[in-house]
């Protein structure tokens, strides 16, 4: 097998310089779609007048392919607002926002789960509503939606192979350029695909295992 | 700066590419029908083996489901397309080659089938086995029982969540043309190569995916679920 | 002559893995009799039942159904071999059986649910199959429901229209598995009154059940199972008003009002 020791191997730092950059962009994106999520989602349930922009934005970054999305951030966007102004922002961008859209929904869901006799019995020993909703709602939402969130990111990490098309170096980048290099796409392109699958493999099986442990924990179903 | 958001809203734009739009927006369909019906019938054989009793089937059918469930759909694309090839040429000693529909068709179809398995195997462990047993009793044969009375129940229920599949699984076509499949987004592309006008042309592309999925998606998902409804009340 | 049982279960035993459920259990139903079978949770009654059918495929014994065996045929060198599943379907059909969770296909109408065996089983025309749909349906007091979806009717309206699926097949014999259990006490009724018509009508009846009332005044037999075995079997009035078994007289005792 020197074929594999020559092309992946022997290529292991830039490979892993690749990985580096593609989880450096995914956890950036992943920060921004839960912090954009949770906005889009408290603005579309409790900002009336704001309602119908949340929902033009929800709607707009679920329906809308995620590789289009990347195209029009990195070439339409810096024309437009003047930023983003690398590809490498451009990236973290259309996937973060993307994922926002997906994850505001999942938020709403796990909101409207909440049982109204929860939030009752909050009012009813005094509670505020901002208390209601910071101490009751909230953990028991963020506890539901934990395992779509770790979900969602597993969506982040397989679109991110995208991002090698707007020339960040990521893991599909550096491989693709290997290939270039050699014309022996066999062994890296099969190493680089088994790498990912491993990787999004590992973090739903996390997933997964912390839905098993809220339901153990808490009684609860997942969202 | 408004200058430039002006010309992205522009309506003429659209009736200006109308026809680049229009002949990549088929071609998408074309890429989506072909993969979803590779999909399906994939997938719904990855769910009956992991049905299965026997263990070596069950086995067989959760790797596929968590081999291509896991995979990102883009370095498949790339995999089957540049690796696939070579790989049956080694095995059979002679050159082989295919064209980039084909690859991205067998990609999409595959990756997708892991998706539909779970589903497929969600709907199938859903039904009450007193449904079968109220079959049997009434002296109906298996096949009967499978087709008459699992099926259809399967089918309704997964709907919903095979509709938001479908949904993206027409997202995913429009990478196809990474490897050259001329669908819109590689018009769009060839066009900007040579007009150098990135703004307008990927807003109206990105407009275009949107109202067609957002319409379509909305569709089928209100349809499904009246449907749905009147059974499952 | 003497009269050939309609129902004639012979040392039928069934065990899952170790677990013996049925002990032997043999008893006749002659035609046109009810048989009340009474019994705490978990003695083996729903096991019973599916073994009759076949639903369940006894571990020893067998059970004959107008003197023809269920589970092998005799050739014509007298010899028994083991029945196919095929023909195992067609005996079935002469076995109608309610369930206690209805079990009704949410997919189809009332009208689908009980036509769907006769046309596909029997290969009935879709109209004759129609007729007698409507008219089982009219026997369980539920014409005017025939279009709609099980979802949208009742518990004890889709209870009935379980019993009509079954009287679809025109069985020779019905089995009753805790037909009002999952009921709320003022659907039980509806129910009850509905077999009663029938067994009134003749049907050859078994009826597993906790409603001590039908299984007093409605019933030719009782019989109280208990650890996969008869404990003790007889008349209505002998079962309640004088049981013989200790047992029988404790799991009766709960019921007394
Ligand atoms: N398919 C099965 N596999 C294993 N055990 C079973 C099965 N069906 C029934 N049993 C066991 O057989 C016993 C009798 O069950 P059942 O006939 O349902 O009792 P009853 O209907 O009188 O409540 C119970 O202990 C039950 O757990
Ligand atoms: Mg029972």
């Amino acid at each position: 097998m020197s074929n594999w020791e020559r092309l992946v191997w022997n290529q292991r730092e830039i490979l892993i310089k690749g990985l580096l950059v593609t989880i450096e962009v995914c956890l950036i994106a992943f920060a921004f779609a839960i912090v954009g999520g949770l906005i889009l989602c408290l603005v579309r349930m409790y900002v009336r007048p704001l309602r119908p922009l949340a929902i033009a934005l929800i709607e707009f970054f679920r329906a809308t392919p995620i590789f289009v999305q990347l195209m029009w951030v990195a070439y339409v966007w810096p024309e437009l607002f003047g930023w983003p102004n690398t590809f490498f922002t451009a990236g973290w961008l259309a996937l973060g926002l993307q994922s926002s859209g997906y994850l505001a929904e999942t938020f709403r869901a796990g909101i409207e789960a909440v049982p109204a006799g929860h939030r009752e019995a909050g009012y009813s020993v005094g509670m505020s509503p901002f208390q209601v909703f910071r101490r009751i709602v909230l953990p028991e939402t963020l506890l539901t939606v934990a395992p779509s969130i770790v979900n969602q990111f597993t969506v982040i990490v397989k679109s991110s192979t995208l991002i090698s098309v707007i020339t960040v170096p990521d893991l599909m980048l550096q491989a693709l350029k290997l290939v270039h290099v050699w014309f022996e796409p066999i062994e890296i392109l099969t190493a680089t695909a088994a790498a990912y699958i491993l990787f999004v493999f590992l973090v739903s099986a996390a997933g997964k295992a912390l839905a098993d442990f809220h339901r153990r924990r808490f009684g609860l179903a997942a969202a | 700066m408004s200058d430039a958001l002006l010309e992205a809203i522009n309506p003429a734009m659209f009736w200006e590419y109308r026809l680049v739009l229009m002949r990549g927006l088929a071609f998408n369909a074309y890429v989506f029908f072909s993969s979803a019906s590779v999909a399906l019938a994939v997938g719904l054989m990855a769910a009956l083996l992991r049905v299965n009793r026997a263990w070596p089937f069950r086995w067989i059918g959760t790797l596929h489901v968590e081999l291509f469930r896991n995979a990102p759909d883009y370095i498949m694309i790339v995999w089957v397309h540049f690796v696939l090839p070579l790989l049956l040429g080694k095995l059979l000693g002679q050159r082989i080659e295919w064209p980039p529909f084909v690859s991205a068709v067998v990609a999409l179809g595959f990756v997708y089938s892991g998706y539909f398995a779970e589903t497929f195997r969600a709907g199938i462990q859903s039904i009450p086995l007193g449904h079968l047993d109220a079959g049997r009793a009434c002296g109906m044969s298996e096949r009967q029982i499978l087709w008459r009375i699992v099926l259809p129940q399967v089918v309704r229920r997964m709907l919903p969540e095979a509709t938001n599949q479908f949904v993206s699984l027409f997202k995913a076509t429009t990478i196809v043309s990474l490897i050259a499949v001329p669908d819109l987004m590689y018009q769009v592309s060839m066009v900007i190569q040579t007009e150098m006008r990135p703004l307008p042309l990927y807003t109206s592309a990105a407009l275009t995916y949107f109202a067609v999925i957002y319409v379509v998606a909305g569709t089928l998902r209100l349809l499904s679920e009246r449907w749905r409804n009147k059974i499952y009340a | 002559m003497v009269e050939v049982p309609a129902i004639r279960v012979v040392e039928l035993r069934k065990s899952f893995g170790t677990l013996d459920v049925l002990r032997g259990v043999s008893f006749d139903v002659h035609r046109g009799n009810v048989v009340s079978m009474i019994g705490a949770s978990g003695s083996g009654k729903s096991t019973l039942l599916r073994c009759i059918n076949r639903l369940e495929t006894p571990s020893a014994g067998e059970v004959y159904i107008d003197g023809e065996p269920m589970g092998a045929r005799v050739g014509a060198n007298g010899q028994s071999s083991a029945r196919p599943l095929v023909e195992i379907n067609r005996m079935r059909r002469d076995l109608g059986m309610v369930f206690q969770q209805f079990n009704l296909w949410p997919h189809m109408t009332v009208l689908g649910n009980v036509i769907e065996a006769p046309i596909r089983v029997r290969g009935m025309s879709r109209k004759d199959a129609r007729a007698l749909g409507e008219e089982c349906l009219a026997q369980v007091h539920l014409s005017e429901k025939s279009s709609e979806y099980p979802a949208r009717l009742s518990g004890g309206q889709q209870q009935r229209v379980a019993i009509a699926r079954a009287l679809a097949m025109r069985p020779k014999a019905m089995l009753f598995d805790e037909p009002t259990s999952s009921l709320d006490p003022e659907l039980t009724d509806e129910v009850l009154s509905v077999m009663r018509e029938l067994a009134g009508r003749g049907m050859t009846m078994i009826v597993v059940t906790h409603e001590m009332g039908f299984a007093r005044d409605a019933s030719d037999r009782v019989m109280f199972l208990h650890n996969g075995q008869i404990e003790e079997e007889g008349p209505p009035e002998q079962i309640f008003g004088a049981p013989r078994s200790e047992r029988c007289r404790q799991f009766l005792s709960k019921y007394r009002q």
